[in-house]
């Protein structure tokens, strides 16, 4: 009998026509699956791979008869820290499950986490060390690359001194990664150290840290849930960090809270908002003060918070006065209404939560930008409040731990600075003489000035020798984990490539410097493996900590970084030093020695009490948390907070909790409080700088204080609290200057235990600045960025004077009044600005050479509104010219038309290269390491504009012209 | 006995393809196979929505009924399963099918199809629980596991739901309300709406008499 | 029914090319040809119910009413 469910009449409802051809008008960007299918590069070299390679060793995730073991690791694509199950089977990693244990994450991915257990697949890695001969890539031993790279750093060290070479390390480091690159650098002797963090949040953590003392997200993923209303601006988490938004989403469903969204483009996070703000680019301040206008006007600040804990705010009354809502209109489009409606929704929903990204912090005026909110913030009373804060969203899976750990420019480990007292401290912790210390770098003043910084290594190569402040030129890049196409201004940055005698590349894949046509000689590719190949901590974005347990070894002959780090030391000279009270095994140090070194010396920033022990039971017993509060509330770790976000003072043994809510007053320090960290003095013009009448619960000095030090014990009369073994250790670092020693230099930590005990924070207690009189605009002021649409406001809002920063001179006023001056606009009439995609991250290598991520975007695209579109004849799909302001850039990429983005503006994602201005790269990789999807630089066309803090690059706004190609 | 059923919620969907490489990760599926997909509507305007979308493991399942070989089948707890052995690629499943879940490995200029190739719920196929050969031709067998589909369980928002359709609409209720709102169960009418809840019954020709009964 | 729908079909054919090019889609093809005899479940067994309300089931049904 045949089995006939119905008399066969197909169901065709209008269900059927929406999801195959969409409303109307195109599906948008997944359209391109079926308008652009992969491009012919791509398809031929997937074909050309052996049927094998592309599915498992074996049949599916269960072999049966097998063991399956499982192992618990962390996403490496952002930094929410979702956890990782997987399945192992001889050796090979055959299955993915949820995590459903894990506080954060509760089992949930998003396309790239769901995807990570292709990287130990890898059919796209480098699989041996590489060197490009002539074009050319030949294969080397490992033994073979590291004598011939270290001969050739000792040379260039020998002629031209330590800082002409750029250490460039990775957010994608483990925490232990990245604190022995920092160390790397200091024992070769350069502060040309730096990583991804210069150009995501830097400007975050110099505008937080400036404000309230530490450089970092105040509050959790998780605690937005608390959260009564959400103003998300400059950033799309629904695609940055997608497992965030479960918790947004919750806290907007529960507390019915308004989600307000402000961006220049209708993200998929604008999807999901009661409130959408379209702003231009470049106008953060006027919005922020125009939202503050209203406060101001209406009384809503939280007046006995602003006097007991913040300092200067009437400073900031003075400027916002002049944001009235005529002016933020003219300069944001921003309609006054609406303006109010933010503002009334964010001071009548307490507490309300800010969060933000690269939107806010890629910017000329980024520092700026980020301190703007974050005095927004302290005028609600919203910080050290759990529901509110700065929810500053990091980028990597380790970019915060990475910058804990001084992988920067301007500081040391843990930020400690480059002053002589610092490199004191490490030297005590690393067990070596200060003066031996000294004698690696070029001379004292070098060893104290802030190095070159990422965004512009390629200047310090190029620039004629007397513009750059330093012996010699660079003339050797070591990258490790870090894209090529992830900065601005690309053709100068292939001149830099061109002219560097030698780069080294340490990474998974290899990347777009290896791609690059012009560099023809003396490219070294060395195959880092992922962290699923090796163990380790890694800090969120929310500071808890998270070990990672390796899941199978390096893949090919990869090596962790661990031990590319160690090989490198070895042959550079320095390893027995470096590795004193490190334990080494074989060439490979062991990751939980390095992290109690960190625990031994990171004082400072709290990185002390999560001992490897400690971290690893806390993966363990990840169902114990709360998923709220992220407190254990059963179990051995009872009362401590998931991953121990930092703070987490003193001693391992000390149990401290971790610190949920940075600044929190309502607990006691001892159970994850604290206090505005009193870094900036105690007066200033006669007023006090301390905070006043506010202290953290149980606190024995109910008033403001300064920072810890043995003066302070002694004048309280506590430092007979100490253990003769804390005062002898004390003495011993103190000399004939006890009293001098402070909470973070204490190696016995004595001092802070001291001060935990009377309910004290070792870090002071202080009020927020809202005017940080050492930054250019101790009080944030609105500035056009240099490629400004808007000529007319240049004169009103110029940029910055030119100055010099960094070992580099940097162009400000001068670039930005030529080109306002210029017709430049004429020939460039839209605005462009850039942004990410979901299924990629960062310069896009490691995602697009996931297959199953790489199906999901084909293609390279440029966002146009239809009007223009229109105007011009460009349909959606067609391929477009989008050219640049500088250097006759270009980049032919698909127009995707759409609503998404602003008439006048052009959007484009900043994942894809391996194109060149129409041409592709594709011959260039070694031979089957090529990614999936190639596609033009976004940052082939971005152009000069740098931060004056941090010297973050401009990303977010420039100038360019769309023609159909 | 439960029923099987997906549920999306959109105002929960952030289109972030979690589900789409969660599947291609827990099968292996081949590049060209979409067993799920997210797709967006109104994209870039106010009012954007985003669905995932797979086989919907339908009541009255429209591929069983054009099926010219009867390769279909629907197990007790409604998920519609088909067997490649009998399979011959004809696509009119594909015409029939009201999400366009039917996928097929390739397309020649002669129309050859290859077998067809869709979501199983992630439930395998006609070959024995979990063995290789059932892992080939169809995928993992988590229902057999006492698991539910990876897409589901992996879901960055939890807006894709899989399990038991009563659980599920319960869920969904408790969302609306606590929201004050409710856009409706994308689908379910067009899935779910013929009947109660689907019978289950066999493929081919040999599978005559099982399961309860036709139509 | 087919003409009627002629226009749509070449649209979903369109998508199929874009699509089901490359090595891996044939492979996979060819591997569903090699069946296994000895595998293959009763038609019975076939249509039994397998969902089972484990512990792993009701967890994700508790994470969902988050």
């Amino acid at each position: 009998m045949l089995v006939k469910r119905s008399s066969g009449k197909p169901a065709r409802g209008s269900l059927s026509r929406t999801l195959t051809t969409g409303i109307g008008a195109p599906v948008g960007r997944r359209g391109f699956l079926k308008t652009s299918g992969l491009a012919a590069g791509g398809m031929a070299a997937l074909s050309a791979l052996p049927a094998a390679m592309i599915r498992k060793a074996e049949a599916g995730p269960t072999i049966p008869n097998v063991e399956t073991v499982t192992r618990k690791n962390i996403c490496t694509h952002c930094s929410v820290g979702c956890t990782v199950i997987a399945e192992v089977q001889n050796g090979v990693w055959t299955g993915q499950e949820p995590g459903w244990e894990s506080p954060i994450s509760q089992g949930a991915h998003c396309a790239k986490g769901a995807s990570v257990r292709e990287l130990t697949k890898g059919e796209r890695r480098v699989k041996y060390p590489m060197k490009l001969v002539d074009g050319q890539w030949q294969r080397l031993s490992w033994d073979q690359a590291i004598e011939e790279i270290g001969n050739q750093l000792l040379e260039i060290r020998q002629q031209s001194g330590p800082d002409a070479v750029f250490w460039l390390g990775s957010a994608k480091f483990s925490n232990e990664g990245s604190y022995l690159y920092r160390k790397l650098a200091a024992f070769w002797g350069t502060n040309n150290v730096d990583h991804q963090a210069r150009i995501c949040h830097s400007t975050t953590v110099a505008g937080v840290a400036n404000t309230w003392g530490y450089g970092a997200m105040t509050n959790s993923y998780n605690d937005i849930q608390n959260s009564k209303a959400l103003v998300i601006i400059g950033g799309n988490p629904a695609e940055a960090h997608p497992v965030s938004l479960p918790h947004m989403l919750r806290g907007k469903e529960r507390n019915r809270a308004p989600f307000i969204v402000i961006d220049p483009r209708f993200t998929r996070t604008a999807a999901h908002a009661t409130e959408y703000v379209r702003i231009r680019p470049g106008t953060d301040i006027p919005i922020t003060w125009g939202i503050l206008w209203h406060i101001f006007e209406n009384g809503w600040e939280d007046k006995e918070y602003i006097r007991q804990r913040v300092y200067g705010m009437d400073e900031v009354r003075a400027e916002v006065k002049k944001w009235d809502p005529a002016t933020v209109e003219r300069v944001t489009g921003v309609p006054g209404e609406q303006v109010k409606r933010v503002a009334e929704a964010l001071a009548k929903n307490k507490p309300s939560t800010v969060i933000w990204c690269m939107g806010i912090t890629q910017h000329t005026t980024g520092t700026a930008n980020v301190r703007a909110l974050s005095i927004l913030q302290l005028a609600l009373g919203n910080i050290g409040v759990a529901g509110g804060g700065a929810n500053i969203y990091r980028g990597h899976c380790n970019v915060q731990g990475a910058t804990d750990f001084g992988l920067d420019v301007t500081t040391l480990p843990s930020y400690y600075g480059l002053a002589e007292g610092a490199w004191k401290h490490f030297c005590r912790a690393w067990d070596v003489e200060y003066d031996w210390m000294k004698s690696r770098f070029a001379s004292k003043e070098l060893m104290e000035m802030k190095g070159i910084p990422t965004t512009r290594w390629f200047d310090g190569v190029i620039y004629k020798p007397e513009d750059i402040q330093q012996p010699s030129p660079l003339r050797a890049m070591v990258c490790f984990g870090h894209g090529g196409n992830t900065v601005t201004r690309m053709p100068e940055m292939i001149k830099g490539l061109e002219k560097l005698s030698l780069l080294v590349i340490a990474d998974p894949h290899p990347t777009t410097f290896a791609a690059i046509k012009e560099r023809r000689n003396n490219t070294y590719l060395l195959p880092a493996c992922t962290q699923f190949e090796t163990d380790g901590s890694r800090t969120c974005s929310n500071r808890s900590m998270q070990w990672g347990e390796k899941i199978v070894e390096p893949i090919f002959e990869s090596k962790d970084d661990y031990t590319i780090i160690y090989l490198l030391a070895k042959k550079l000279g320095f390893a027995d030093d470096m590795f004193k009270h490190i334990t080494v095994e074989g060439t490979r140090p062991v990751p939980e020695d390095i992290l109690r070194e960190i625990n031994r010396s990171c004082l400072s920033t709290g990185y002390t009490g999560q001992s490897p022990e400690r971290l690893k039971m806390h993966m363990k017993h990840q169902a114990d948390f709360d998923k709220i509060t992220m407190q254990a509330t059963t179990g051995p770790l009872k009362g401590e907070y998931y991953g121990l976000p930092w703070p987490c003072w003193g001693q391992p043994e000390l149990r401290h909790p971790g610190s949920p809510v940075l600044y929190d007053t309502s607990k006691h320090v001892m159970e994850g409080g604290g206090v505005f960290r009193a870094r900036f003095g105690v007066e200033r013009n006669g007023v006090s700088l301390l905070a006043e009448g506010s202290y953290s619960k149980g606190s024995e000095i109910q008033d403001g204080y300064p920072e810890f030090t043995m003066a302070m014990l002694k004048k309280l009369g506590w430092d007979k609290d100490l253990t003769p073994e804390e005062t002898r250790v004390i003495n011993a670092i103190g000399g004939d200057k006890v009293d001098e020693v402070s909470w973070q230099t204490d190696l016995s930590m004595g001092i802070i235990r001291v001060a935990l005990k009377h309910g004290c924070s070792p870090h002071g207690n202080a009020k927020a600045r809202a005017v940080a009189w050492n930054l250019p605009d101790p009080v944030p002021v609105h500035r056009e960025p240099i490629y400004s649409p808007q000529p007319e406001l240049v004169k009103q809002y110029p940029a910055i004077e030119d100055r010099r920063d960094f070992r580099l001179p940097q162009l400000a006023r001068s670039l930005q009044f030529k080109i306002s001056d210029s017709d430049l606009r004429q020939k460039f009439p839209f605005v462009l600005t850039s942004g990410r995609l979901v299924e990629y991250e960062g310069g896009g290598e490691e995602t697009r050479s996931n297959p199953w991520l790489a199906e999901l975007q084909q293609s390279m695209f440029a966002e146009i509104n239809p009007k223009d579109a229109e105007r011009l004849g460009i349909r959606d799909g067609a391929l477009v010219w989008v050219y640049g302001p500088e250097n006759n850039a270009k980049a032919k990429v698909r127009a995707l038309v759409t609503e998404r983005i602003g008439v006048g503006t052009v959007f484009m994602p900043f994942h894809f290269s391996g194109y060149w201005q129409g041409e592709s790269l594709r011959d260039n990789y070694p031979p089957g390491t090529d990614p999936i999807v190639l596609g033009e630089p976004a940052n082939g066309v971005t152009t000069y504009g740098y931060d004056p803090v941090t010297f973050m690059q401009e990303t977010k706004v420039t100038l360019c012209r769309v023609e159909p190609a | 006995m439960a029923r099987m059923k997906f549920l999306c919620d959109a105002e929960r969907c952030i289109e972030c393809n979690a589900c789409v490489t969660a599947c291609k990760n827990e099968h292996d599926v081949p590049w060209g196979i979409n067993r799920r997909r997210v797709v967006t509507l109104n994209d870039g305007k106010p009012g954007e929505r985003s669905i995932s979308m797979a086989c919907m493991h339908c009541n009255d399942p429209p591929c069983a009924a054009v099926c010219p070989v009867d390769c279909f089948y629907q197990t007790a707890d409604g998920v519609v399963l088909h067997s490649k052995d009998l399979c011959i690629g004809c696509g009119y499943c594909f015409y029939a099918c009201p999400f366009g879940a039917p996928q097929y490995p390739q397309a020649t200029n002669f129309g050859g199809r290859g077998k067809m190739d869709k979501c199983t719920f992630c439930a395998g196929g006609p070959e024995a629980d979990n063995t290789p050969e059932e892992y080939q031709k169809y995928g993992a067998n988590r229902l057999a596991e006492g698991k539910l589909p990876l897409c589901a369980e992996m879901c960055s928002t939890r807006a894709l739901m899989a399990g038991d359709g009563d659980v599920l609409a319960d869920i969904y209720r408790e969302r609306a309300v606590r929201r004050g709102y409710g856009s409706g169960a994308w689908g379910w009418s067009t899935a779910y709406g013929r009947e109660d809840r689907g019978r289950a019954f066999g493929p081919g020709r040999s599978g005559a008499g099982v399961g309860t009964s036709g139509s | 029914m087919r003409r009627k729908d002629e226009k749509t079909g070449i649209e979903r054919r369109d998508l199929l090319k874009g699509l089901g090019l490359g090595a891996a889609g044939a492979a996979a093809a060819a591997l569903t040809t090699a069946g296994a005899a000895e595998a293959a479940e009763t038609p019975q067994e076939q249509v039994k119910s397998r969902y089972r309300e484990t512990d792993h089931v009701k967890r994700f049904y508790a994470l969902n009413r988050l």
